[in-house]
């Protein structure tokens, strides 16, 4: 249908565009170069190392072998670590479902008071790293805490129940990951329509009849879909175990991986790869899982979600609210100062009063510790450029994302998710494989200093400015650029005076998800660190190995102050959206 | 100013959304293109902004290549304003802000616009009857308020070429009658040349100097409001445009004898060669005249009716055919009736 235009018509008759659309083409040839190189970069950084992985586990001195899976499948020890996992994320998925659909069913359908500080406070168990939470609750019902001294107060022969056990690991992992759930039900509740429910009831169905056969099922996908970001998440997680498990000898695969590396046996890389790879497979199978369901629901995107209160609790109001304000306070904030107020001790064993009150503990870890504070140093440092670089080319990439989509951009989406799907501890090792000798005979010294850190912390973390970056452009219609691009505004302006102001607290709110997050990172860490980079997680493991309560509850303490810190920054910008004019959030 | 766009064509991958098109485009011409969804104007429209690049063919403005081959001219330095379908209003910026945004951006903003900023942006908000809103924010303003907003901002700077992407079709029916006259009062004062998009045949038909009725990508007709409604020229235009009735019959060189008729044959003079090829002949509800007693037309049977107020709405089954009629006579349900067509006015 097109014919070919004879050459001379498509030269320009004044020469003048040519040399105004030339660079134009240069650039263009040139971001072809860019994206080559881009994609050579993605590859190594986030699929390299996951091969690298798993072709450990398969190899040995004379090529390709089972041997290292099959010296696993012998060991009682792997039998008991796999029980012990599967436990573990049975028993606290279950819980975190139990309670996030309870408060998320509270707060999309009644009209509960106080719903946006309900939902921080539900927040706030996900927010606190959960080595904090851990520690909080191990200090609340330890033989010091305020749990034993009530019951002892009670009946001297009384004594709570033991943290260190596998009941502490599913219920501090339950109750530190049902806010995930919480999160992706409300949403699912709000999205249903109301006069599905409205139907039933005027079919002559009671409420409870109406929530089971008509809101529960239709909840359903996304129910499970947080079901199992829960199950990652708890795979995942390697504080919890490594605090409350490892003392008692009770292991998941998170933390024997752990053990094996920081074992360092003759063929422990090799028996910690193929823990990984098992790990790793169950981690990526239930994100595809996930994905899937997700995908089916796709329609209800284009539903808006209803705000509206669904049910007056009318006389129960006040009942119901207190009754999930102190299940919120004695799950975080007790703990919490039972920790902290342990911190302010002058020994461990002391009673809290007047004359026992010290800040000893905060001016050892921060003043005389030379280590601590070289921790803190490290952790903010790495924060702050992880978050920087992240910011830059995390937003970057969501704007080419969502305005030029393609598969090559799907595709390093893609792929930088991998690092952050992966549990930690996998990702971590991996890390270590890849750089501790990138090319056979050639180590460029990034492992064992910061450098690996640097690495391991930007490739994990930037999928999650990835996410906010996308989410925020994609508020923005392309017509809104389109008319400031016709209203005579090159690519810098553009910028400046139209997609920054629009998109900047999005894409900031997504940079301090990251400096949390790396800031109190305790998995990679935990593997990559060596002496001169420890980070405050890795501090604070170590004092809890080695028995010194006292400074790691002062420097979780710290880190509490820290994070409260950075949740004001975050309600800041919030406000500052939804001043007039800006997009307005709900929460 | 004048537009030129030479076998302009553009595909997206295997699909061709706009097909070898000519067009000339006048100083001061108000241009409506006019189709269904999917026929490629608005594909056009964005060549012409310079979103897109055409695939092959090439547009000039004022005589200049500002897409072909090898050339794409991007839109920030094009004189072009553009009118959109959404408004696309920035939310943090006010009324006044959005006028005096293109004024300084725009490196083709005539000098003496450029240096008297205040007064230009104190005359477009008078134009546009914004004046008391200019410090208004965007979420602050009605519909109609908002797409006054957009088009004071695209006539800022003096374009010398004016798009408008659907600008009607967000707003609601009433309200739509009011910007009508608003972007003619706008088409007259700016006397700048003006490519409307749209799918509303009322729309085009009203505001228009020019009216190109596209479908799948090609053009079907060009010409003035009244030559495309009175002599649509295919079956489609006939359709879309005119909303005629396709009467089946019998062509004999230029006469038309209709399907169940008695003593009729109608002048086909200038008719279309599809009508002929496919044995029709279009005939708008309006040009319908209804009798009751049985004398010369088309013999049918009033099988619904609708007061419309100033008319009635009658649908007539006429052989397995049913027809379309717009008459203030009133008839009864059941009525036998035979139709005849009205003197030609055009």
């Amino acid at each position: 249908m097109s014919e070919v235009r004879p050459h001379s018509i498509s030269i320009p008759q004044n020469g003048k565009d040519r040399k105004i659309l030339s660079p134009f083409f240069r650039r263009f040839r040139g971001s072809r170069a860019a994206g080559l190189l881009g994609m050579l970069a993605v590859l190594l950084l986030f699929i390299f190392p996951v091969i690298k992985l798993i072709l450990l586990s398969f190899q040995s001195d004379s090529g390709f072998t089972l041997a290292h899976y099959r010296e696993l499948m012998h060991q009682e020890r792997f039998w008991t670590t796999l029980r012990n996992t599967g436990t573990v994320v049975a028993g606290s998925t279950s819980l975190s479902l139990l309670l996030g659909t309870v408060f998320a069913w509270v707060v999309a359908y009644t009209d509960i008071g106080r719903k946006r500080m309900l939902h921080l406070a539900i927040l706030l168990c996900f927010i606190l790293p959960s080595y904090v939470l851990t520690l909080s609750w191990s200090s609340l019902m330890g033989p010091q805490g305020w749990a034993t001294k009530l019951l002892q107060w009670v009946n001297p022969g009384l004594a709570p129940w033991s943290m260190y056990s596998m009941g502490g690991i599913i219920f501090v992992m339950g109750i530190h990951h049902f806010p995930l759930v919480y999160m992706f039900t409300l949403e699912v509740f709000r999205k249903i329509p109301r006069d599905l429910e409205w139907a039933a009831r005027a079919g002559g169905s009671g409420a409870f009849r109406t929530f089971c056969r008509i809101t529960l099922p239709l909840a359903l996908p996304g129910l499970t879909a947080g079901g199992l970001l829960v199950f990652l998440a708890s795979l995942d997680n390697f504080g919890i175990p490594a605090f409350l498990g490892t003392p008692v000898n009770i292991s998941v695969l998170s933390t024997l991986i752990y053990e094996e590396i920081i074992g360092f046996g003759p063929s422990a890389f090799a028996r910690g790869a193929c823990l990984s790879v098992l790990l790793g497979a169950a981690a990526v199978l239930g994100s595809l899982i996930q994905w899937m369901l997700l995908r089916k629901n796709h329609v209800s995107d284009t539903v808006q979600p209803d705000f509206v209160p669904r049910y007056t609790l009318g006389r129960f109001g006040k009942a119901v609210s207190a009754a999930l304000w102190i299940f919120l306070l004695l799950i975080t904030v007790v703990p919490l100062s039972s920790m902290i107020t342990m911190s302010l001790k002058r020994a461990y064993g002391l009673g809290l009063t007047a004359s026992n009150i010290t800040f000893d503990n905060y001016r050892y870890v921060l003043f005389e510790n030379p280590q601590v504070w070289m921790a803190i140093r490290n952790s903010l440092v790495l924060s702050l450029v992880t978050m920087l670089v992240c910011l830059v080319a995390g937003s970057l990439f969501a704007y080419l994302r969502v305005r030029k989509p393609s598969g090559l951009n799907k595709a390093v989406e893609i792929a930088a998710s991998v690092p952050y799907t992966l549990p930690g501890i996998v990702f971590a090792l991996s890390m270590i494989l890849v750089w501790m000798e990138p090319i056979p005979g050639w180590n460029p010294g990034i492992y064992g200093t910061m450098s690996i850190l640097f690495i391991a912390y930007i490739c994990r973390f930037l999928i999650l400015q990835i996410r906010s970056g996308v989410s925020a452009f994609m508020q923005i219609d392309s017509s809104i650029e389109e008319a400031a691009r016709v209203s005579g505004a090159g690519i810098r302006r553009r910028w400046i005076a139209i997609l920054l102001p629009l998109v900047l607290p999005g894409l900031l709110t997504g940079g301090i998800l990251v400096f949390l997050t790396a800031l109190t990172e305790l998995t990679v860490s935990a593997l990559l660190y060596a002496s001169g980079s420890q980070t405050i997680g890795v501090t604070i493991f170590s004092f809890e190995q080695a028995g010194d309560t006292l400074y790691s509850t002062a420097l979780s303490s710290l880190i509490v102050a820290l994070i409260g810190a950075g949740g004001a920054v975050l309600l800041l910008i919030h406000k500052w959206t939804s001043r007039p004019g800006g997009q307005s959030h709900e929460y | 100013m004048s537009i030129e766009l030479n076998a302009v064509c553009k595909s997206f991958g295997s699909f061709e959304a706009v097909r070898s098109i000519d067009l000339t485009i006048g100083e001061g011409e108000f241009v409506a293109i006019l189709g269904p969804s999917g026929c490629g104007k608005t594909t056009l429209l964005r060549m012409l902004a310079g979103f897109e690049q055409p695939t092959s063919g090439q547009i000039l403005i004022d005589g200049r290549v500002v897409a072909g081959s090898g050339v794409m001219m991007p839109p920030e330095k094009r004189r072009v304003g553009m009118v959109f379908q959404s408004f696309a209003l920035w939310p943090h910026m006010n009324v006044a802000e959005h006028i005096r945004f293109p004024i300084r951006a725009h490196k083709e903003t005539p000098a003496h616009i450029k240096r008297n900023e205040r007064e230009r942006v104190e005359q477009v908000l008078d134009l546009a009857g914004l004046a008391p809103l200019a410090s208004r924010m965007p979420h602050e303003l009605s519909g109609g308020q908002k797409q006054r907003v957009s088009i004071a901002r695209a006539i800022a700077s003096e374009p010398s070429l004016l798009l408008m992407d659907e600008p009607l079709s967000s707003l609601d029916a009433m309200l739509r009658m009011d910007m009508r006259r608003e972007i003619q009062h706008v088409h007259r004062r700016t006397s700048s040349s003006i490519v409307y998009v749209t799918h509303d045949q009322g729309e085009a038909l009203a505001m228009a100097d020019r009216i190109i009725v596209m479908k799948d990508g090609k053009i079907e007709q060009a010409g003035t409001p009244s030559e495309v409604y009175l002599h649509p020229q295919t079956i489609f235009v006939a359709k879309f445009v005119s909303k005629a009735n396709l009467v089946k019959g019998r062509w004999i060189n230029n006469r038309f004898i209709p399907e169940n008729s008695i003593n009729t044959s109608w002048s086909g003079e200038g008719a279309g060669s599809s009508f002929k090829l496919n044995r029709i002949y279009p005939v708008r509800p309006d040009q319908f005249l209804i009798s009751q007693e049985s004398q010369a037309g088309i013999i049918g049977e009033i099988v619904n009716i609708q007061f419309q107020g100033r008319e009635f709405q009658y649908h007539i089954r006429s052989g397995s055919d049913h027809l379309e009629v717009i008459s203030s006579l009133p008839f009864r349900l059941y009525d036998k009736v035979t139709l005849s067509l009205k003197q030609q006015v055009g």
